[in-house]
């Protein structure tokens, strides 16, 4: 993957990102969208806070009693002949999958979408194993048709506009090209029906389990995730450790929060509570299934008093669509399958240390605290990753740096009383730092403010007439 | 298994410091709404199912059912149909009357009404047919399926799977046509799953379905019918004597 949008650290991927105008006006477009979506079921869904508050409760007590609510989930399905393996990290996760695999003899392993075997990098292991993997989900089949990572968690391809796709499919599959959704659509579900009827496996994520009656729930729209939990013999599910609530009569208080937040639907179109492999005399159904419950890192994050709330999320993916600097840059430059507000934070924990520069990317606005349906404060978390990279590692620079930050804001809090004296410094400052400046930011301010700009820019002021500033100050 | 008690032990140290904080006791369960008439749920849930893309037909009273389907079948140009056993009403009458109608009928096993027979020879004998079953259901144009409950706020039909209501009824044919008595639709999904009740989830697979397959992966644009169906059509039931 030579010319991978993963490839290079984050700061460059995500100037990358900010300077393609185009894939900002695609983000923009999809986000705004969602946003509309979102808002009008929000408002004519009088209980969403009140449903959105018990399922940050329940998700409260599940993380509380999770050790037994893993051992009853546990117990529940191996009893209906499902096996369950439990996976301390992701090597351990995809060997027995691939182990798996192979003793089914597959060929061909249908996939719905799912972020946990993105995030133990399960694709390319299934592939060196000799074995051809089908993402069947529209979107992620889009993107791996261009070898790509999905760039949002709910929407893979968002990335891309129906042109792109429409010129993927023509060079793929030599079909005519077109740019209508319909098309491409009734194309993929041709060219996906056969390799569901051929597939020999099937793995799909898992949006919650149920402790007491064992169950796990699929949610989707498409039904691949029926699809591949139904057509292969052998069905295999992988999820993190911190999906299981306790009870069925938990199940209300999530599906429509998540389904709102999620798409703006009332309900996704299918929602599959699987229970177990094939019973006697059903004709179809999975011969042999497995539950894969993965910590890589969850327990950690379970143990840390701060973190610990990144584990309530549902994976709704709506922090991502209001968060200016997800916008901004895109999915891929987080280089994880986690992007956006919420990945900055779980990211370090399950990706590891290449994503320790993730919780800087933010300012903090606080839009994705207020969007999200369990209430993580995220922002929080962030600051807590923040100085935990910052203290715990050696930081060259770092602690000048921020005294020199401090500092300086001491400073200006001072100033910053008079607003003419604001002013006339802006005026002066406009000028005396013109010459250091390029497109309107500083990059490093001459002494005695070098150290303000050795962890940042500083933008170059631009003073306003007096006459619209006292309008402000009024 | 020992690498779950490793990780549910590792869970539990976690845990140690911070069982004790408030918040953690059990929430009670999710009210369900009170039922309204019979014929505010329908016309609720025909509502809310035409807001997802698919189409409610009726109420009907049960001896119109066979007719309605053969009608539906002709409108959506129907040359074979999957049956499987009705939950609370006949469809032996409809896929008789199917078949008098011309159009190619596969019923899942005999339709029989009455409790599932869980017999190790029928399961062993459907063994080798598996494959032939999921080819032949693949290529059929359309199938009727009874659904066990539904929601009215949100146009969900709600889908218990057995061997003789097997879940591809609902899933591969092109054209999904689903039965449904009107006392089953409830008003809301925490009424539904009460309903449902955690006995039947643990025993069969359990499927809400809200209106045709669907996609929004290209734009965010909607498109219907990308694994699954792409129509859904609810034919709700209304006998008389209710």
């Amino acid at each position: 993957m030579a010319a991978s949008p993963n490839s290079g650290n984050f700061f460059e991927a995500s100037e990358r990102g900010a300077a393609d105008r185009e894939l900002q006006r695609k983000l923009e477009n999809a986000s705004t969208r969602h946003l509309e979506h979102f808002a009008h079921t929000r408002t004519e869904f009088p209980a969403y806070e009140a449903e959105s508050s018990q399922a940050r409760r329940i998700k409260e007590e599940a993380i509380a009693h999770l050790d037994e609510l893993i051992v009853e989930l546990t117990r529940k399905l191996e009893e209906r002949g499902c096996a369950v393996f439990a996976a301390a990290c992701a090597d351990e996760a995809r060997d027995y999958i691939v182990d798996v695999a192979r003793k089914a003899g597959a060929r061909r392993v249908v996939k719905g979408k799912s972020m946990t075997t993105e995030e133990i990098g399960l694709n390319p292991a299934l592939e060196q194993a000799g074995m051809e993997v089908l993402e069947t989900d529209l979107g992620e089949y889009i993107v791996q048709l261009r070898r790509e990572p999905p760039s949002h968690i709910i929407t893979p391809a968002i990335h891309l506009s129906k042109e792109d796709i429409g010129e993927l499919f023509h060079e793929k599959f030599g079909v005519p090209y077109t740019p209508e959704p319909e098309k491409l659509t009734a194309e993929a579900r041709a060219r996906l029906r056969e390799g569901f009827l051929g597939a020999d496996v099937g793995i799909t994520g898992v949006n919650f389990a149920i402790a007491e009656t064992g169950t796990l729930i699929v949610v989707e729209n498409e039904g691949n995730g029926r699809m591949s939990s139904t057509m292969p013999d052998v069905f295999i599910a992988v999820m993190g450790i911190e999906k299981v609530i306790p009870r069925l009569s938990d199940v209300p208080h999530f599906l429509e929060v998540l389904a709102r937040t999620a798409t703006g639907q009332k309900l996704t179109t299918y929602t599959n509570f699987i229970s177990g492999p094939r019973r006697a005399g059903e004709p179809d159904g999975p011969r042999e299934m497995h539950l894969v419950i993965l910590d890589n890192g969850r327990s950690a994050m379970l143990a840390d008093p701060v973190m610990r709330e990144a584990l309530y999320c549902i994976r709704c993916g709506a922090c991502l669509n209001v968060c200016p600097v997800y916008r901004h840059i895109g999915g891929h430059a987080y280089r994880s399958p986690y992007p956006g507000p919420i990945g900055s934070i779980v990211s370090p924990n399950l990706i590891g240390p290449s994503t320790a520069a993730l919780p800087f990317a933010s300012t903090l606005c606080g839009a994705c605290k207020e969007v999200c349906p369990v209430r993580i404060d995220i922002p929080r978390i962030l600051l807590h990753l923040r100085w935990k990279e910052t203290s715990s590692r050696n930081f060259p620079g770092w602690p000048r740096a921020a005294a020199g930050a401090r500092a300086g804001a001491r400073r200006f809090a001072r100033i910053a009383r008079y607003p003419g004296l604001v002013r006339m410094l802006g005026r002066i400052g406009a000028i005396a730092l013109r010459p250091f400046a390029r497109r309107g930011w500083v990059r490093r301010m001459p002494a005695p403010f070098a150290n303000w700009t050795r962890i940042r820019d500083f933008p170059l002021p631009r003073p306003r007439r007096a006459k619209n500033a006292e309008r402000e100050d009024a | 298994m020992a690498d779950l008690q490793a990780i549910v032990a590792r869970v539990r140290d976690a845990l140690a410091s911070w069982r004790d904080t408030p918040n953690h006791n059990p929430v009670p369960a999710a009210a369900a709404a009170p039922g309204g008439n019979r014929a505010e749920l329908a016309s609720l849930f025909a509502r809310e199912l035409e807001a997802v893309g698919g189409r409610a037909i009726g109420p009907i009273a049960p001896e119109e059912l066979a007719g309605c389907v053969v009608a539906l079948a002709r409108e959506r140009g129907l040359k074979s149909v999957a049956l499987g056993r009705g939950v609370a009403s006949d469809l032996d009458n409809v896929a008789q009357a199917l078949e008098a109608a011309g159009i190619e009928v596969m019923r899942t096993r005999p339709i029989a009404a009455g409790p599932v027979a869980q017999d190790p020879a029928a399961a062993a004998e459907n063994k080798p047919g598996k494959n032939e079953f999921k080819a032949r259901m693949a290529l059929i144009d359309g199938a009727v399926a009874e659904a066990d409950c539904a929601i009215a706020s949100t146009g969900t039909l709600a889908v218990l799977s057995d061997a003789d209501r097997p879940s591809s009824l609902t899933l591969l044919p092109p054209v999904s046509i689903v039965v449904l008595r009107i006392d089953r639709i409830k008003p809301d999904l925490a009424g539904a799953l009460e309903a449902i009740g955690p006995d039947a989830v643990q025993a069969h697979r359990l499927t809400l379905i809200t209106g045709p397959s669907r996609t929004a992966d290209i734009e965010k644009r909607i498109v219907m019918g990308v694994h699954g169906p792409k129509s859904l059509d609810a034919i709700v039931i209304w006998p008389r004597d209710d």
